[in-house]
């Protein structure tokens, strides 16, 4: 009786799964996200495959052999070699072929050569876009090596491009993540990391940072678009008719911390060319931008 | 029920007279438990040194073929396997009830811990007298901080040797005291141990 | 050699100033009022009722397990409160601050706790919660559990006991103490590296976290020792390993994983503690130091650490369903390999904690498969436990729907589980409030195991039941509160939130968050329901008279002692004659079967210095945390002359004689004497030990 009143709470979940679009990793984008969304389906499948039953029969047990049904009972039974090998057979199948569905979706999707990517890439080398993503106290910042612009919270991509990111901070670890499209991936300072994902449909989208990297950290989302091809290049001349240019001074003064509320776009205009490096060797040669206890208490309420 | 048998004429619900473990022995086996959890303290240390012992680790201030001198650390080497040695007879000693012998070796133990320690905090404090402590990069802080936990584990086993020193007159040969001494020499033979790998890893294959 | 810190600083009173009581936050003070009225009122009542002597000879000073048992639950459940006020806190920010135009107060701009005051509160809620709250409840049953389920008459070491107890006590009232001098890290309960480092968390909230964590893990380091050795020696003749209770298995399992995790726990934070106080470079970006090498050691702990809380539950559960079924656990040797493959596997995993930081596809799958393998033994768990009721004899009393809800959140915690160790979802949802609802339901899986086990196990100690009605009352509200808090949260991550969060910028998210805060409205309610249960359940404690095993169906031997279980646990050694003894011996109609001889009994005396201890551990993680040095080397100076005064202790204890041990049985078995007035026996025999 108890146990069906729980069960019947189950619906909640249902509920709050099927209802509208508010779901964004119900509506992946690109060819990544559905992988991942796949991965999601398949094993919430096979896993209730196994826990539903299990469900099922703890509730009929459990309804059956209440005390007040009078039900058979057998206060001795406590061993049966075939069922007791068959609980142990059943979840070393399933984990086993999770398991290999798991690496092989590794290797699809991996962060810094997906395989389901590459067929494009060596295709079609030009649809490559390199962007460097520097993660600061808290805000980020993207550099176009090519294109020589670079924005402060916005990613700016062409439609059927391969956006290839390289990652680093200039002063705590972050993750960047941008639901629908790029899987999260830590940043840290003093080291590089990548993510790789396909922009097929133009849209508009909101990255932002996921791993806790301070009082500001609440503010560090970014705008990201994907554009048509001359939309894209129309948007490049406008970030390159900037005044603002991104030297390494510049950037220091940007890498101050600081809460960028509402994330307001900026653009910059020739961004030094090794600034990446830079950062990553000024980050190995020590280099912080520390938060003052000061900034860290009066944060929130004096940016009203 | 596995084993499930009716009970006889000949079953016992009860063991009067059951005198239950022996508290010499779990307390032997809980300081194995211990020395357990201190391996595994000592692992983890290790395992940061060999991350951390790299040249890029180094960040520009010397690697361990710099600052190792396994010369010296052989020395060391003597003067801990002597310590255990000396120790070692102490408790020969014990078995023979004799006070005088076992306080001897204790105090020769001391002293040769003492030497050892000597030549370590030297080469501690030459490093950083030079500008290399262990703020000085990451390979440091590693060094610094595997040498001085082993030493400082080693100082509290000397304040252990002075606590025994006072209570083997005081109580004399009872079973507690055996028990302390036997306990400490396994956690003496255990110092002496991690100073052995930590010679190699470090010193030998450092240098 | 010491690093220059931001602030004021002198030689006297450390980094402490005025400065450092927050009295300007309203928040805080409403918090301190209470508090401290309910500090007065605790007080006023000792002094009124003239107990502060009894308190110190029968609580502070003890060395029986069961008191230093229920002391520990006392602690989880105070923490517990505290904890859970910290959840209350924010869920509520979470949906007052939602979208750019939710209002601000209190200095935040949006809802009502500034960045600076959240992050404190979701770091302090997972820090206490699984270190102060979920620990020593699980520690407090295995210290009063264990030795009666044996068949033992106290711990191995019930001296190291006390000092296990007081310095946790010591650690959590470090936690507290952060509430109103100073301020706690702001860096999550795992110390995100390198946020921790000084030049991003200059105060002293880091600095609180780590001693009190390294305090109290040394206590629990300790007895895990204490644990071990009394389970390897001190079993009752006839027990061999495979009639020991599930619950005594777990145990030793979990203290293994115990004893050998907290150690890397340690040196994660003292290297920590060498960065932050001596200005190494350990993991730090810059010079050479390795920030994932602290991610690496924390997990190493970290993971053991789930194990470490998962394991006794399991025991827990694997007590009241049997008990409650009326059946022997189903496959109890595939229960006991189970329970170790579990621990055996819980240190080959820790990397599924930072799949997202960007290893190699080979390391992350082999780490992902390493996962999955705890799904095995786990689902034979749960095979083993429906089985179990399989033609059982089913009664719903307050713990075994505790059991029975522990179940259910396991097998969607499973589920969840299994999702997470699938990188390439992990990938998705990671940092997401996904993981949180994942692992809330597998630690909400223990506070129910731990509610289990208090109704279970309360008569036992007490020699009355708790209120069945209002306990049901608590488990409904609780339960449903439980459910629709993280089915929501399971969708929130669906919606891409993220964790951490003080503002939660997306308005997509505010009905789920809506949802949230109804069900800690239902989690508030049920602590209502928990208060009138013990009080209502105190009143009428006089209206029961308990046999040796209240439940009537109970397996284990524990059970075979008086209700309220004597100081000395058992006036004569069990023999041990089959698994299930108490069961077994109902079968043949022995229960009552009393010894016909009684004999003197050796027992340990009280000692003032493990409270002492732990006090001065207290004074010295302060001192730390201020960098008032002096105190420090007072304390630790202290700490080691009590060490050493102990040594000289000859630690002799003294004898109950064989009838006094048969007048205490007796009036034990007709009702005249309550547990706590055993301190009559105390005194009398305290004389005649000299």
């Amino acid at each position: 009786m108890r146990l069906k009143s729980y069960l019947a709470l189950l619906p909640l979940l249902a509920l709050g799964a099927c209802s509208s679009g508010n779901y964004q990793l119900f509506h992946p984008i690109n060819a990544i996200a559905t992988q991942e969304w796949h991965a999601t389906i398949i094993d919430t499948v096979v896993m209730l495959v196994i826990i539903l039953p299990v469900l099922l029969a703890i509730a009929i047990f459990g309804w059956r052999y209440r005390k007040s049904a009078n039900a058979a009972y057998d206060p001795e039974w406590s061993h049966n070699t075939a069922l007791e090998l068959l609980v142990w057979g059943v979840p070393f199948v399933v984990v086993a072929g999770l398991g290999i569905y798991s690496v092989k979706t590794i290797y699809a999707i991996e962060p810094y050569k997906p395989g389901l990517l590459q067929k494009q890439v060596s295709a079609d080398p030009q649809s490559v876009l390199n962007v460097d993503v520097i993660n600061t106290d808290w805000q980020w910042v993207f550099v176009y090596p090519k294109q020589h612009v670079a924005t402060i919270d916005e990613l700016e991509v062409p439609k059927g491009s391969v956006v290839r990111l390289r990652l680093t901070s200039t002063c705590v670890s972050n993750d960047i993540y941008i639901p629908q499209l790029a899987p999260m991936i830590a940043v840290m300072p003093g080291m590089r990391t990548r993510d790789t994902f396909d922009a097929p449909v133009v849209g508009e989208y909101t990255g932002f940072g996921a791993d806790f990297s301070g009082a500001g950290f609440s503010w560090m989302q970014f705008a990201t678009h994907v554009v048509s091809q001359a939309d894209f290049n129309a948007w490049v001349q406008k970030a390159a008719s900037s005044p603002n240019q991104l030297s390494y001074a510049v950037f220091q003064k940007v890498a101050q911390p600081q809460v960028n509320v509402g994330a307001k776009v900026s653009y910059f205009s020739n961004p030094d060319p090794h600034l990446f490096d830079k950062v990553v060797a000024a980050a190995r040669a020590g280099v912080v931008y520390p938060v003052s206890a000061k900034l860290t208490k009066s944060i929130g309420s004096n940016e009203k | 029920m596995a084993n499930e048998t009716a009970p006889t004429a000949n079953t016992q619900l009860f063991r009067p007279g059951y005198h239950g473990h022996n508290q010499i022995s779990a307390r032997t086996l809980g300081f194995w438990l211990y020395m357990l959890s201190d391996a595994l303290l000592f692992t983890a240390l290790f395992a940061s040194y060999a991350v951390l012992d790299t040249p890029m680790n180094a960040a520009g201030g010397p690697v361990a073929s710099q600052i190792v001198n396994p010369i010296e650390g052989f020395w060391q080497t003597i003067a801990v396997l002597g310590s255990v040695t000396c120790y070692s007879l102490a408790t020969v000693a014990m078995k023979n009830g004799k006070r005088g012998g076992t306080a001897v070796g204790i105090i020769a133990a001391i002293v040769l811990a003492l030497v050892f320690l000597a030549f370590g905090v030297n080469d501690l404090a030459t490093l950083a007298a030079h500008g290399d402590g262990m703020d000085r990069s990451g390979y440091l802080s590693a060094y610094f901080v595997l040498i001085l936990t082993h030493a400082i584990h080693m100082g509290v086993g000397i304040l252990w040797m002075l606590v025994m020193l006072v209570q083997i007159p005081l109580f004399g040969f009872n079973d507690m005291v055996v028990a302390r001494m036997l306990n400490l020499r396994m956690f003496w033979q255990f110092q002496a141990t991690i100073w052995v790998c930590l010679y190699v890893y470090v010193y030998m294959i450092g240098a | 050699m010491q690093l220059q810190v931001p602030g004021p600083w002198s030689p006297l009173l450390g980094r402490l100033t005025l400065n450092a009581i927050p009295y300007e936050n309203p928040i805080l003070q409403v918090t301190f009022a209470v508090v401290a009225l309910i500090g007065l009122v605790i007080v006023g009542l000792v002094l009124y009722h003239k107990k502060v002597g009894y308190l110190w000879r029968e609580w502070l000073t003890t060395v029986d397990h069961k008191k230093i048992g229920v002391m520990y639950i006392i602690i989880g459940l105070v923490m517990l409160f505290r904890g859970f006020a910290d959840g209350l806190l924010i869920r509520t920010q979470q949906v007052l601050a939602n979208g750019p135009h939710a209002a601000g107060m209190l200095g935040a701009k949006h809802g009502f706790l500034p960045p600076f005051h959240f992050d404190q509160v979701y770091s302090a809620h997972g820090t206490i919660m699984i270190l102060f709250a979920a620990t020593p409840i699980l520690t407090g049953f295995q210290n009063i559990v264990v030795p009666l389920q044996i068949g033992a008459r106290d711990m191995a070491f019930p001296y190291m006991n006390a000092v296990s107890l007081w310095l946790t006590t010591a650690a959590a009232v470090l936690v507290m103490i952060s509430l109103f001098v100073g301020d706690f890290s702001q860096a999550g309960w795992v110390g995100l590296i390198p946020l921790t480092e000084l030049p991003y968390s200059p105060g002293v909230g880091v600095d609180y976290w780590m001693w009190a964590i390294q305090i109290s893990s040394v206590g629990t380091t300790l007895n895990a020792i204490n644990m071990i050795v009394t389970i390897v020696d001190m079993r009752a003749p006839g027990m061999s390993w495979f009639r020991m209770p599930v619950f005594s298995w777990t145990t030793l399992s979990t203290n293994i994983i115990g004893l050998t995790a907290f150690p890397v726990l340690g040196v994660a934070l003292a290297l920590l503690g060498a960065d932050r106080y001596l200005g190494t470079h350990f993991f730090t970006a810059g010079m050479g130091g390795n920030l994932m090498l602290y991610t690496n050691l924390f997990w190493i702990w970290g993971h053991p650490e789930v194990y470490f809380l998962i394991l006794p539950t399991f025991g827990v559960i694997s007590e009241v369903i049997p008990a409650f079924s009326e059946k022997p656990i189903f496959g109890y040797v595939t229960m006991v390999a189970a329970t170790f493959a579990i621990a055996g596997i819980s240190w080959l995993v820790w990397l599924h904690h930072f799949f997202t930081m960007g290893a190699g596809p080979d390391i992350n799958g082999f780490f992902s498969v390493a996962t999955m393998l705890v799904g095995i033994p786990t689902g034979v768990k749960v095979f083993n436990w429906m089985f179990t009721l399989y033609r059982g004899r089913i009664t719903y009393s307050v713990p075994m729907l505790w059991a029975m809800f522990g179940l259910f959140l396991l097998l969607v915690g499973g589920l969840t589980g299994m999702m997470l160790a699938i990188p390439a979802i992990n990938y998705t949802v990671h940092d997401s409030v996904f993981v949180i609802a994942h692992f809330h339901c597998m630690v909400l899986m223990v506070v129910c195991a731990g509610f289990a086990g208090v109704t279970y196990w309360f008569p036992k100690l007490f020699g009355f039941k708790l209120d069945e009605g209002w306990g049901k009352a608590f488990f409904w509200t609780f339960a449903i509160g439980t459910v629709t808090v993280f089915s929501a949260m399971f969708a929130l991550g669906f919606e891409g939130e993220t964790r951490r969060l003080d503002w939660t910028f997306n308005t997509a998210w505010k009905p789920m968050l809506v949802v949230e805060e109804v069900g800690m409205v239902l989690y508030v309610i049920s602590l209502v329901f928990f208060a009138t249960m013990l009080v209502v359940s105190i009143r009428n404690r006089h209206k029961q008279r308990l046999a040796a095993d209240p439940w009537g169906t109970s397996r284990t031997l524990e059970w075979l002692t008086p209700t309220p279980v004597p100081f000395y646990n058992y006036a004569v050694t069990p023999q041990v004659n089959t698994r299930d003894e108490l069961a077994w011996r109902r079968k043949y109609g022995l229960e009552n079967t009393k010894p016909d001889v009684y004999e003197d009994i050796h027992m340990p005396r009280n000692s003032g210095l493990p409270v002492i201890l732990g006090a001065l551990a207290g004074v010295w993680g302060f001192a730390m945390i201020w960098r008032i040095w002096w105190l420090a080397a007072i304390s630790l100076v202290g700490i080691v002359l009590v060490v050493i005064i102990r040594s000289f202790d000859k630690n002799a204890g003294y004898h109950l004689q064989p009838a006094e041990v048969e007048a205490m049985e007796r009036d034990l078995a007709i009702g005249a004497i309550m547990a706590e007035q055993s301190d009559r026996a105390h005194h009398h025999t305290h004389a005649e030990a000299h």
